[in-house]
């Protein structure tokens, strides 16, 4: 099942390090944000204004200062998947392998792994890739790899973190559509938290748009796309709420 | 295009043919600079056997005739093969003892700081000094040899481990802590290949510290061995009884790199772009 994802109150400093001169402003001080299970949100916002760091935070790879995130289910029921913005693959195992490994997870039933891994190569076009290992794969078809994975575990949350910036326009374009397609394939759609840099894909995935800036950061706009899906990437309203975002962001 | 039409339409014999040609000369361009290198050195080794004139520049025949007689009866591959056996037996102890070590420097800090004065006196002290002090302890046992083996290659393997613990990327951990992989998953399916990678080329190195101790313990504390031989001809001042035994160790060594250490390194390197070279 999906889950709420509800941040509330949170702080988080940075202490020392490159940012010294800067240091001592937190990043966030009582920021909260709430989403509505099957949600997609996209954060957006200039560089630095922790995007990032709000996703590694309900990713669990680090810990607030103050406040909580809190999903449905305690946070080790959660099933949680991320798409990097580096495939982060294993490239000494298979395409193959590197889907079914999230299978051999922390007291999870391993389910029909075979099947489901047969059945995302399919739809994300690489059957013919599985037996190969990702370093010989270009760097979309390694990207593709990495968003079967994260939609193998049915997750009740996915997130996003800048997954197409390291790609060329077109592949990025091919994946977005590829992305919309296995998200609204899946039974329950994962809660998605996206962060990117890139306008027309926070209109063309996110059901609301979240504007971050400052420091500490707050949200200095927040834009509903309440646009039909599945989308196409050339609908003019895109267009609009970019040009609605940009207006935010300067 | 063209390519794929001419193999599409070759008649199978032909291409059967084609292959084994490709085959014949991968192997030519592998072997030839080798074979190369053998008659280089044999007709530079002979022209100063001939020019010196001495009996301690043995010329090729000299030599030959002395590898005959050891390999008679297969006397050599017997002594060999227990120089072997100490060897392999230190090495492996040193490996299993490398880890843990290697691991927890790489993981601790303190570890590492309380270790690194250990590494660097295994890295200073000469593999000559542990073999004396090895025989001294233990007299003429299997466990001189092992431990100055063990000790001689230690320091070295502990830092291959800590490098390759460190050098697996942060960011592969972080996606196995988001997908909660079980940590029998991150053994199996991340550490271990990893490692395996990454220790290869430091288990070669290893190896060939390995034998430049054994040959030691066994001149000084063994009654067999190649290094009780070599000791052996050399107290008889016989001196193509020495090349012919190092000759002997030295083809033992080629052939382990080429049965052993390679095949074994291009398994575990299979999975990088530009490894399949030879």
């Amino acid at each position: 099942m999906s889950s709420d994802i509800t941040v509330s109150d949170l702080k988080k400093t940075f202490a020392g390090g490159a940012r010294r001169a800067r240091s001592n402003a937190p990043l966030f001080d009582g920021l909260s944000l709430s989403i509505t299970a099957g949600e997609l949100v996209a954060l957006v916002g200039p560089s630095g204004c922790g995007k990032s760091t709000m996703l590694n935070l309900v990713a669990g790879l680090d810990r607030p200062d103050r406040g909580e995130i809190r999903f449905d289910h305690g946070q080790a029921d959660i099933d949680l998947s991320v798409v990097f913005q580096q495939p982060r693959l294993l490239d000494w195992l298979t395409v193959e392998d590197n889907i079914r490994v999230v299978f051999e997870r922390d007291g999870k039933k391993k389910g029909n792994a075979a099947h489901i891994t047969h059945d995302l190569l399919a739809r994300v076009g690489l059957t013919e890739h599985a037996h190969t290992y990702p370093q010989f794969l270009s760097g979309g078809q390694r990207q593709r790899v990495a968003i079967a994975r994260a939609f193998a575990i049915s997750p009740d949350i996915l997130l996003l973190d800048e997954p197409f910036s390291a790609l060329d326009e077109l592949t990025a374009r091919r994946l977005r559509l590829l992305l919309q397609d296995l998200w609204l394939g899946e039974g329950h759609r994962p809660t998605g938290i996206l962060v990117t840099h890139n306008m027309l894909e926070a209109a063309f995935l996110a059901d609301r748009i979240y504007v971050l800036s400052g420091r500490p950061a707050t949200f200095s706009s927040i834009i509903d796309v309440d646009l039909p899906r599945p989308r196409s990437l050339d609908d003019p309203v895109l267009f609009d709420v970019h040009r609605r975002i940009m207006q935010a962001l300067t | 295009m063209t390519d794929a039409a001419v193999t599409v339409t070759a008649p199978a014999p032909a291409l059967a043919r084609l292959k084994t040609g490709l085959r014949w000369r991968a192997l030519a361009a592998a072997s030839l600079p080798q074979i190369a290198f053998f008659v280089f050195l044999a007709l530079s080794w002979e022209g100063m056997a001939r020019w010196l004139h001495s009996p301690l520049v043995p010329d090729i025949a000299t030599i030959a005739r002395e590898f005959l007689l050891i390999c008679k009866n297969g006397f050599v591959l017997q002594e060999i093969g227990a120089t072997f056996v100490r060897m392999s037996l230190g090495f492996l102890v040193a490996l299993v003892v490398a880890f843990p070590i290697g691991i927890a420097s790489a993981l601790s800090r303190t570890a590492a700081r309380f270790f690194e004065p250990g590494i660097i006196l295994g890295l200073t002290v000469p593999g000559l000094v542990w073999a004396l002090l090895c025989v001294i302890w233990f007299g003429v046992s299997l466990a001189s040899p092992v431990i100055s083996v063990a000790l001689g290659v230690l320091p070295s393997l502990v830092i291959s481990v800590q490098h390759g613990v460190n050098s697996l990327s942060v960011e592969v951990i972080e996606m196995s802590r988001v997908f909660r992989l079980h940590r029998t998953a991150v053994l199996r399916r991340i550490w271990v290949p990893w490692l395996y990678a990454f220790m290869i080329s430091g288990c070669r190195v290893g190896f060939s510290l390995a034998w430049k101790v054994i040959v030691l313990v066994e001149i000084f504390g063994m009654s067999n061995g190649v290094g009780y031989q070599l000791n052996a001809q050399f107290s008889t001042q016989n001196v193509e009884g020495v090349i012919a035994w190092t000759l002997a160790f030295w083809l033992t060594m080629i052939l382990i790199e080429r049965g052993v250490f390679r095949p074994l390194e291009k398994h575990a390197n299979r999975w990088k772009k530009g490894s399949s070279h030879e």
